[in-house]
């Protein structure tokens, strides 16, 4: 069995994307045996009023609900998030909430952020968070927006220390005061693999001694990215199988109970 | 089989994020690389010839210990001609490295790197150019002269009969642009290595430039570099010529001469 927390669907403004309808999802998934897919709403980035792109994905993925498993994707500062999160959550079904505060311009870890990832997590939905969504590099001229911190996330974090997080798309914790500080670490999250190795500069085997397994979720980026690579990091990684299930798809599976 | 034709080694003075070159071995053994094609660029500032050498002969002290798996390009500064002219006898000629490696001291459509051009010509090497067409003004102000796929257009307009290896389509840089604008060069070659693992990379640098001018690269991002060519949508006979096979007619260039 493989979940992968990192997918999407819909359009990026900037450059063109294959695979990003639910069945074009679904026939990469099949091809690459990725069982389930944690997905969210790529429009619901873009638009002023968010839970468009989240009525999109309900409808989008409805005949598909035992593979695709949809988070919502709000901001806190436009009105109506509440109601908003409130018909994701029971009337669309959705697990997770996936937030993106640079791209709706607030702070993760302060204000009416806060109200909404409490406001889920009495709802029993992980809040998954995205450092980035693509590259700066190579960035759209009108696409001005940087990488989130981990530090923003380790905020959050502290001031909700009920939630359950999962970070996406991150490349490295050497350092951070989330593999440092105790109490951090003992938290709920969960840390993605897509942007970090496990040969030569060994980051996800790093990760794994110092947090252990249950820490880590297998992720691809889909269908920003390859899932390839991702599946060939744990085919190569030094493993008992049922350490590798862990990250594969038991870790996930558990913040969805 | 697969040749990596970016890699990098450890040296005295310069680390990439791992402890000891063995780990490059091991690397490529877990991920099926037969041979890696390596350097040690000085990255920023304009190196004297003192601390070229030095760096070159970190490369091949690593030649030495791993015969055959490391290979290795001559890094030289284009600014100093007559010392860069010296050193590449000295490494090539001498040392049996297969190439050389240019990084961002000059543009590479800069007259000052006419000269080694023109000594790869002769002895029937490639050149390997750092390169990426960067959108982001903070991160281009970084690397004022590093250059892109419009100055190898220029350098091959001048020098048709020269290997331009055009470093890391997935360097960071905007791929698309690089890839249509080198179209038109069917002199240039692209390399797909960089941490960028945009899904519909490689199928279109195939698509626009023909797999017979792409080289497999990994630039120390090892499951992306493998990942990206293994899960791309081209065919068996596409993947081979970019995994080794373009490279290895390179390099028997030199070989029969």
């Amino acid at each position: 069995m493989i979940i992968d927390v990192n997918a999407y669907l819909g359009h990026w403004p900037f450059r063109q994307l294959r695979h990003n309808t639910a069945t074009g999802l679904l026939k990469l998934m099949d091809e690459n045996g990725i069982d389930k897919a944690m997905v969210s709403s790529i429009n619901a980035i873009f638009y002023k009023n968010s839970h468009s792109g989240n009525e999109e994905l309900a409808t989008e993925i409805k005949m598909h609900r035992d593979r695709l498993i949809p988070s919502a994707t709000l901001n806190p500062e436009y009105p109506g998030w509440k109601d908003d999160l409130k018909q994701c959550h029971e009337d669309f079904g959705m697990s997770g909430l996936r937030l993106f505060p640079h791209y709706h311009n607030y702070t993760l870890g302060k204000g009416k952020s806060l109200d909404m990832i409490r406001d889920a997590t009495n709802r029993g939905m992980f809040v998954s968070v995205p450092i980035r969504v693509v590259d700066r590099r190579q960035r759209h001229w009108l696409d001005n927006v940087s990488d989130l911190s981990i530090s923003d996330i380790e905020q959050a974090m502290r001031e909700c220390p009920e939630a359950s997080f999962i970070i996406l798309n991150s490349g490295g914790f050497h350092n951070t005061k989330l593999v440092r500080d105790e109490k951090l670490r003992s938290g709920n999250f969960l840390i993605e693999i897509s942007r970090m190795s496990v040969v030569l500069q060994e980051a996800i085997p790093r990760l794994m001694e110092v947090l252990g397994p249950e820490k880590l979720a297998f992720g691809t980026g889909m269908p920003f990215k390859y899932p390839a690579p991702a599946l060939l990091k744990m085919q190569v990684l030094k493993a008992p199988e049922e350490v590798k299930e862990k990250i594969l798809w038991q870790n996930a599976a558990r913040m969805l109970k | 089989m697969k040749i990596d034709c970016h890699m990098h080694v450890k040296g005295r003075r310069r680390s990439w994020g791992w402890g000891d070159n063995d780990k490059i071995i091991d690397a490529a053994d877990r991920l099926g690389i037969d041979k890696l094609c390596c350097s040690i660029p000085i990255t920023s500032g304009m190196p004297t010839p003192a601390e070229v050498q030095e760096r070159n002969d970190d490369v091949l002290e690593a030649m030495k210990r791993y015969p055959g798996r490391i290979l290795g390009y001559c890094f030289v500064n284009p600014g100093y001609r007559k010392e860069a002219i010296a050193e590449i006898e000295r490494c090539v000629i001498k040392h049996e490295m297969m190439g050389i490696k240019l990084y961002n001291q000059y543009k590479c459509s800069d007259p000052a790197v006419y000269p080694v051009v023109e000594e790869a010509i002769e002895l029937k090497i490639p050149i390997l150019e750092h390169a990426g067409y960067v959108s982001d003004p903070a991160q281009a102000a970084r690397q004022p002269k590093i250059s892109h796929a419009g100055d190898f257009v220029k350098l091959a307009a001048e020098y048709p009969e020269a290997m331009l290896i055009e470093a890391h389509i997935g360097g960071g840089g905007d791929w698309e642009w690089g890839i249509k604008t080198l179209r038109h060069s069917p002199s240039v070659y692209l390399d797909t290595s960089g941490s960028v693992i945009d899904e519909g990379m490689i199928e279109m640098a195939v698509r626009e430039l023909g797999a017979e001018r792409l080289l497999f690269g990994t630039d120390m991002t090892m499951e992306g570099g493998v990942g990206k060519v293994t899960g791309a949508r081209i065919t068996e006979s596409q993947r081979e010529d970019i995994f080794w096979k373009n490279m290895a007619a390179i390099l028997e260039r030199r070989e029969q001469s």
